[in-house]
Order: C-alpha cells, then sequence, then structure tokens
C-alpha cells in the first residue's frame, strides 16, 4: 500500500506492506539509518522516532500508522540542534547506537519540561537503554542543552 | 563540531549494503543433544539459496582455541539453538519463509548443562575428540583431557598448600557461583560476504580480524590474504564479536548464492551465539591469627557450553587471576573449562577475572569477620608490594593496590562507619604474550592516515590513539585519520580485547612516528611482548603489566523484601597516564554500570538446556533508574607511568563490593546475580545464627 507522510520535513510517499512496521520503512526505503533494531519489542529505544513530536518505538508502530504524520529522526535535526550539542560537549556516547534515541526522547522532554530535575530526566529516558552505560555523561547532556 | 553519534551518521556492519545483496537466515536445532538426520529442504521455492550440513561437510573445521566447530552442526547438533541450516532470499520475509519449510530430522541424545556434572565420569560426552587449534589465539599450552568434557585444565602451585593450611589457625572455605550473562550489545551481529574471483571479502562487527581471517581460511583451504575482513565502528561489542561468529554461514551462503550475502542476527538470537561462561568457584582461605595471609586453595569450573571459543583462556585467566593481589605463600589452583549442552560462552568485559575476584573478594571479608578484623587493614596488611613475586613467579613493578584500595576506602567515608558498606581489591591481566603494528601514512594535504587493526565499538581507542599519534606527530588530532581496519591495509595485530589497545598500539606508534619522521612518507612501528605461562604449574608470566584497581559500595537493604539498593558505588581505577579524559571515564562508569547488572539481576535463565529470558524484557540491563545516585570513580595517575588500559578493571570489583557491603550487615551471599530470595535466605540464617545460645 501507499503510505504518505512528512520525513524531516520532506513530503514522502511510499510502498510498504500494511503489515509493516515504520522501523522497516524509514530503514529501507528512506535510508534513515539512525533508527535501529534492537529488541524489537519496545523496551528499549534504539529505534525511537518522534511521530508528531511523540517519541514512538518505530519497532512496533505499523507503518500505515503514520499516514498524514510528521516523522522526526536525528538525520532532521541537522547536527547543530542543541541537544546534539548538549551531547557532544557532554562526550555523552560510546558506541553511539542508542544515541539518537536519547536524543529524540530528549528533545520531546525539554520541550515540556525546559528544567528538568535530574529525576525527570531519568524518568524521561527510562525507556532507552545504553549498554555502554553512559547514563552519567547522558544526564550531564541532558542539563547542559537545557541550561 | 559535531560527531557522527549525534547525527545518526555511522555506518554500523548491519548498515553495509552491497549490489544484489541477499539477506540471511538461520534454521537452529531445538533439542540440547541431537543426531542430525535427513535435512529436507524439497519444499523451499526454487530461487532460495539453502545451505544444509552436506554443503559444508567437506569445509575446514574452526575454532579459537580447539578445533570443534563445523560451518553447521553436521553430525550432531550439540545445544538447543546450534545451526542445522541457512537460507539467503532476496528479502528478510522471503528468507523466514523458507526456514519455515525446511525439514531436519533429529534423534534425541542424553544432554549435560551443568559444568561440575559434566565432569562425572558418567556425563554424556559434548566432544569425542578435543583437538587444539592451530589460530594463534591459541597463544597457550592448551591442556585438553581426551575422553572428558574438560577442554582445558589449567594449574597454578606455589609452595606447599597442605603444609599452609596445617600452620593456619583460621581457614574459611565456601563455594561460590557465577551467572551466565548476555553481552547485549545493543548491535547485534551482523556480517556481510561476498566472493569475488576466489577471493572472500567480509564486511563484519569483530574485535578480532586476524584471527577470524585465519579461521576463514581454514575452513575453505584457501590462503589468508586471499580474504579481506573489513571492520566498520560496532555498536557494542563487550567480547561477543570476536572470533568466527556469523562469517563462516554467510560466506558459504554467499558462495553459493554467488551473490553478496548479510545476516543480522533477532535479538533472541544473541543468546544462542555467545554468552558469559557461568562458574563454580570453590575457595578455602587460611591464615594465621594475626590475619597473615598463609594458604589459599581455589577450584573453578567454567562452563563454556556446547564450543569451546576462547573457554579455554577464560578458564586460565579465572585461574590465574584466582590468588589475587596478595602475599600469599602457599598457593594452589585447578580451574577446568567444561564442555556442556548449552549455547557457547565466551570472552565478556571482565574476562573470567569477574568470577574469581567475586568468590575470593567475598572469601577476605569472611576471613576479616572470623578474625574480627577490618577487611580494610586485612586488605592492606597482606597486599603485593612493589617488587614483590606473584603466585606465578613473575615480578611485579608500578605496584598501586593499596593506593586504589585506599582511595576507594575513602570515597564511601569507610574510616566514619563501616554498616552497609564493602570493599575490593583486584589485580587483572592483559593479554599477554602479544604483538601490535601500526603504520602511518602522509598524504600532500598534510593529514596522516593510521593503518591500524584496533577496533572500534565504543570505548574510543580510535579517539585515544589518534591522540597519541597527534601527540607524537605534534600536530592537531584533527590531522589524524583512521579508517576501518582493513585486514588488506593493516599490519597484523593481535585482536581488540583485554584493554591492551591504548597501551600496545601507543607503544608501537612511538616506532611508527620515528620511522616516518625518518622516511618521509610512511612510518611502521611494530611491539611484541613475551611471556606466557606453564599450564601445568601456572609459572611464568601471566600478564607484562597488570590492571589494578578497587571497589566501594554503600547499600541499604530491605529485610522484608530483600530488594537490595546501591547508595553509593565507587571504583580507582590505576590509570598510568590518562591519554583521553572523557573516555576514560565512561570506560570506567560504563563498567560499573555493566557490574551492577552482574550483580543484581542479569542472568541467562536456563530450563532444559533451553534459554527461557533470550529478549531484553525477561532478560535486564541496567537503565538510568538503576543507577546509584552516587556512582563515582578515581582515576589514578603517576608522572611518568605507562598508558594502562581501562575498559574492563572497574567491572569485577562491583558484585564483591556489594556483596562485602551485605556481609557487614551479617547478609551472606554467595552466588551473582545476588537474588532478593537469596538476601532473604541470608537475613533467616542470621537470625538463626543469633538464636544459638553463646
Amino acid at each position: 500500500m501507499r503510505i504518505a507522510f512528512t520525513a524531516n520535513g520532506k513530503g514522502v510517499e511510499v510502498d510498504a506492506r500494511s503489515d509493516e512496521m515504520l522501523l522497516e520503512v524509514l530503514r529501507r526505503d528512506l535510508g534513515l539509518t539512525s533508527v535501529r533494531a534492537t529488541c524489537g519489542i519496545g523496551v528499549c529505544g534504539a529505534c525511537t522516532a518522534l511521530v508528531d513530536g511523540e517519541p514512538i518505538s518505530t519497532c512496533l508502530l505499523l507503518a500505515p500508522l503514520v499516514e498524514g504524520r510528521q516523522v522526526t529522526t536525528v538525520e532532521g535535526l541537522g547536527g547543530d540542534d542543541p541537544v546534539q550539542r548538549g551531547f557532544v560537549e557532554a562526550h555523552a556516547f560510546q558506541c553511539g547506537y542508542c544515541t539518537p534515541g536519547m536524543i529524540l526522547t530528549a528533545k520531546r522532554l525539554l520541550e515540556e519540561s525546559p528544567r528538568p530535575s535530574e529525576e525527570e530526566i531519568r524518568l524521561a529516558l527510562a525507556g532507552n537503554l545504553c549498554r555502554c552505560g553512559c547514563y552519567v555523561k547522558i544526564v550531564d547532556a541532558v542539563r547542559g542543552a537545557a541550561a | 563540531m559535531t560527531d557522527p553519534r549525534v547525527t545518526g551518521a555511522v555506518r554500523y556492519a548491519q548498515d553495509v549494503e552491497l549490489e544484489g545483496m541477499l539477506e540471511a537466515r538461520i534454521l537452529r536445532s531445538p533439542f540440547p543433544h541431537a543426531r542430525i538426520g535427513r535435512v529436507d529442504t524439497s519444499a523451499v521455492p526454487a530461487g532460495i539459496v539453502v545451505l544444509t550440513p552436506g554443503d559444508v561437510a567437506d569445509l575446514g573445521m574452526y575454532g579459537a582455541q580447539i578445533k570443534d566447530q563445523t560451518v553447521l552442526a553436521c553430525d550432531r547438533a550439540r545445544f538447543a539453538g546450534d545451526p542445522v541450516a541457512a537460507v539467503a532470499a532476496a528479502t528478510l520475509r522471503e528468507a523466514d519463509e523458507a526456514l519455515a519449510l525446511i525439514d531436519v530430522e533429529y534423534e534425541e541424545l542424553d544432554s549435560v548443562f551443568d559444568a561440575v556434572e559434566a565432569c562425572d565420569q558418567d556425563a554424556p560426552l559434548v566432544h569425542d575428540r578435543h583437538n587444539v587449534s592451530e589460530n594463534d589465539a591459541a597463544y597457550f599450552g592448551i591442556r585438553p583431557q581426551q575422553g572428558t568434557n574438560v577442554c582445558h585444565r589449567f594449574r597454578l602451585q606455589q609452595g606447599d598448600v597442605e603444609a599452609g593450611f596445617a600452620e593456619a589457625e583460621v581457614v574459611v572455605e565456601e563455594t561460590f557461583r557465577t551467572a551466565g550473562a548476555q553481552h547485549a550489545h545493543m548491535e547485534p551481529h551482523a556480517s556481510v560476504a561476498q566472493w569475488q574471483d576466489g577471493r572472500l571479502e567480509v564486511w563484519t562487527g569483530t574485535q578480532t580480524p586476524f584471527n577470524l581471517r585465519s579461521d576463514l581460511a581454514g575452513v575453505f583451504g584457501i590462503a589468508e590474504d586471499q580474504i579481506r575482513i573489513v571492520c566498520p565502528p560496532m555498536g557494542g561489542a563487550f567480547g561477543a564479536k570476536t572470533f568466527v561468529r556469523l562469517e563462516a554461514i554467510v560466506a558459504c551462503l554467499a558462495r553459493k548464492a554467488g551473490r553478496p550475502v548479510r545476516a543480522i542476527l533477532e535479538r533472541n538470537e544473541e543468546w544462542l551465539t555467545l554468552n558469559r561462561h557461568p562458574a563454580e568457584i570453590r575457595v578455602r582461605l587460611g591464615a594465621r591469627a594475626d590475619g597473615t595471609l598463609l594458604a589459599k586453595e581455589v577450584e573453578c569450573w567454567a562452563d563454556t557450553g556446547a564450543y569451546a571459543d576462547c573457554g579455554p583462556g577464560v578458564a586460565q585467566k579465572m585461574g590465574f587471576a584466582a590468588p589475587g593481589p596478595y602475599r600469599i605463600p602457599h598457593v594452589s589452583v585447578e580451574s577446568r573449562c567444561v564442555y556442556t549442552n548449552l549455547p557457547p560462552n565466551g570472552a565478556f568485559r571482565g574476562y573470567g577475572q569477574m568470577q574469581t575476584v567475586w568468590a575470593s573478594e567475598r572469601a577476605m571479608d569472611m576471613l576479616a569477620e572470623r578474625l574480627d578484623a577490618d577487611p580494610l587493614e586485612l586488605r592492606l596488611q597482606n597486599l603485593l608490594q612493589e617488587g614483590d613475586r606473584y603466585a606465578t613467579g613473575e615480578e611485579l613493578h608500578d605496584v598501586r593496590f593499596a593506593e586504589c584500595l585506599e582511595a576507594a576506602a575513602a570515597a564511601i567515608g569507610w574510616h566514619e562507619s563501616r554498616q552497609g558498606k564493602g570493599l575490593c581489591v583486584l589485580m587483572k591481566g592483559m593479554q599477554t604474550p602479544s604483538r601490535a603494528g601500526i603504520a602511518i601514512e602522509a598524504s600532500d594535504d598534510g593529514t596522516y592516515t593510521l593503518r591500524c587493526a584496533t577496533a572500534e565499538m565504543g570505548q574510543g581507542a580510535r579517539r585515544a590513539i589518534s591522540l597519541l599519534a597527534a601527540e607524537l606527530l605534534e600536530v592537531d588530532v584533527a590531522r589524524v585519520r583512521f579508517p576501518d581496519p582493513d585486514t588488506d591495509l593493516v599490519p597484523y595485530d593481535t585482536r581488540t580485547t583485554s584493554s591492551r589497545s591504548t597501551y600496545i598500539m601507543g607503544r608501537a606508534l612511538v616506532d611508527a612516528v620515528r620511522d616516518l619522521k625518518e622516511n618521509g612518507r610512511r612510518g611502521y612501528g611494530e611491539v611484541e611482548i613475551p611471556g606466557g605461562l606453564d599450564p601445568d604449574t601456572g609459572q611464568g608470566v601471566a600478564s607484562h603489566h597488570w590492571h589494578q584497581g578497587a571497589g566501594a559500595a554503600e547499600v541499604r537493604v530491605d529485610e522484608e523484601t530483600g530488594k537490595v539498593e546501591v547508595l553509593h558505588l565507587h571504583a580507582a581505577v590505576y590509570a598510568g597516564r590518562v591519554v583521553n579524559r572523557a573516555g576514560a571515564e565512561l570506560q570506567n562508569e560504563g563498567s560499573m554500570i555493566m557490574g551492577l547488572g552482574t550483580t543484581l539481576f542479569e542472568t541467562v535463565d536456563i530450563a532444559d538446556g533451553q534459554v527461557t529470558n533470550a529478549n531484553l524484557s525477561d532478560y535486564e540491563i541496567p537503565s538510568f533508574m538503576d543507577v546509584p545516585i552516587e556512582l563515582t570513580h578515581d582515576l589514578l595517575e603517576r608522572d611518568g607511568a605507562d598508558v594502562h588500559g581501562l575498559g574492563e578493571t572497574a567491572l569485577p570489583p562491583v558484585p564483591p563490593s556489594v556483596g562485602n557491603a551485605l556481609g557487614s550487615l551479617g547478609i551472606h551471599v554467595t552466588d551473582l546475580p545476588i537474588s532478593a530470595e537469596a538476601v532473604l535466605g541470608a537475613v533467616d540464617r542470621r537470625a538463626g545464627a543469633r538464636e544459638v545460645p553463646a
């Protein structure tokens, strides 16, 4: 089926099966490889994209459900977004695999709560796992981006 | 300046795409031990490439240390998850559908799932014979016990341990167990292979490009230079992306297909590919009434699962780390690497040392309790000092154990109160012997390109080595390039393991830069570190230098529920000299957080030989909510010191620090992870002990 939506500010139309997840479509049809498969069951956050501004696990979101909606990945942030800058300045990554999902989730947090406490940051990011264990510096990064 | 990690621009092995590439899926044995009969692929549609045992039966066997693997299980499947067939198709969906159409006949065999039971005389044999590998990953004297499930036995002897115990006034004895764990690197294993004019090219997330190349050459019966391995950065590895994983299957599929083939593991398959060795460790420790250590006896069983991989090396390191950083005149260690019908176990951050450090450092606190001594003072009294000989006979230099331990104790306010607090000190070996080469090429545009096999898995090795190169070249680090390692272009290196790369590549760089300055366009440097141990006596040089560290924890226990809360966790690690401060901090923090998972909840659950928690919902890894509010660490330095690797040292001290903190509350635990049930049981036993009249 044809699915039309906005990806990183541009209108796109893709041809996908009705039972395919958004993750597959973003990677295969749009080449947005910052969206990454890890757990496949919506617990790790590595496949996070913003759909109409809300962080969503794209491994569990059927692609047709984004018809007409706005999808944002880190490729759409341009590299100089305050949250991206915060992560670079705090060295809040090691392998970098979970970083895009962390950045998108943090971005939404800062829209809702521009000066979050450490507890709020931890709670907001609790659904994003980092096996390298960069959590301490990620909290610093989000605080830095909020400053 | 931005970073490809925040823009999503990093290309991992799973992102490699080649023209005409097919996608692979693997069919796995549902039985932990079974004879394989007919493999019927007649229902698979034409156009799908199918690989069956018949296709690979004539190929060479492989294995990093014991040559015990065929590309697919041919005669027998040895664990539930052993690959028995594979397919490649244009899409994953077609590959999955084809997999369901393959019919395999199995005849179930008796299985064994416990390393100690597998040493019984009548235990089912997982392998009939154990042939030591020619791969240079089999770098030490491997002692397989033919006709048993023991594929390596390592022994270390110093003094006369029975005489030592006879002299001892206090002896403590305990059996400790540590669970299997899954690396859970976020990026799954991914490999892409293609054949070009008889030459094999592989893009794969690997820490061991040269060991991998050597094993693949043996499988296909071709020269090593007919194989090219390219290593994109990895989305985490922690020891899991070592030696042959998917590469042999993918290469066979690609050869049969005549097209490139890619395989990316499904998450559940990670638990069927490589985990950490579960271990049982028995410790007996004797001392004089004044606390002077006299004798230590340690027995280890490392469960390596159905294939040895580097299990012999893990068992050996478990064994030679078992004495710990103490002066003990009489030592006896026996460590066995044992086959079972479980998924293979291999390298995992901490590499065997986590297991024996847990047992040894818990035993030290048990001894302190018996002696009514301060656990810090007991350790300080017995620590190895500058110039001492370790139990292996090697002389120790730049000894910093006391400094690490005192820093850890101070961090948690040990001297104010010991209630709910625990300490640990450790020594961790580095790959010895080993060899590394690096080349530097100067370009007309003023940049320098490093030709270096060190693999990037998030540990920051490329950054650290680039910084060292820039310092030696006296240029800005922006002018140093570090492309993905490619065995066609980079000099030989043992492998990216054991926290060795920054140290050894840093040394090789010195010669490479000198050579470049003399010759203009290209410089080459190489370092070879000698050493090794006699596997029957444990004498020799275990580690060219030792990674030294200490840990400390403060806990709070809910004695109604058994819940353990770590309030403060600290690690003190000897860095020698820090090259990349942020990277060094991240390695310490990451090791500690991973260590917390090992301490409190990570375990590969097995029932009847099947992994029952092979997903990230049932198998939990630490999240933001699991990190103690106080997570602190020290990177201890000394002017003029060598660089010391930092990738793992802060992991092994975490479990004993927490276990000993519980011990300070009278809660005695022996098994990892420390379950709420075990804590409640220990609370009950403590109450029982108190009821006994004095």
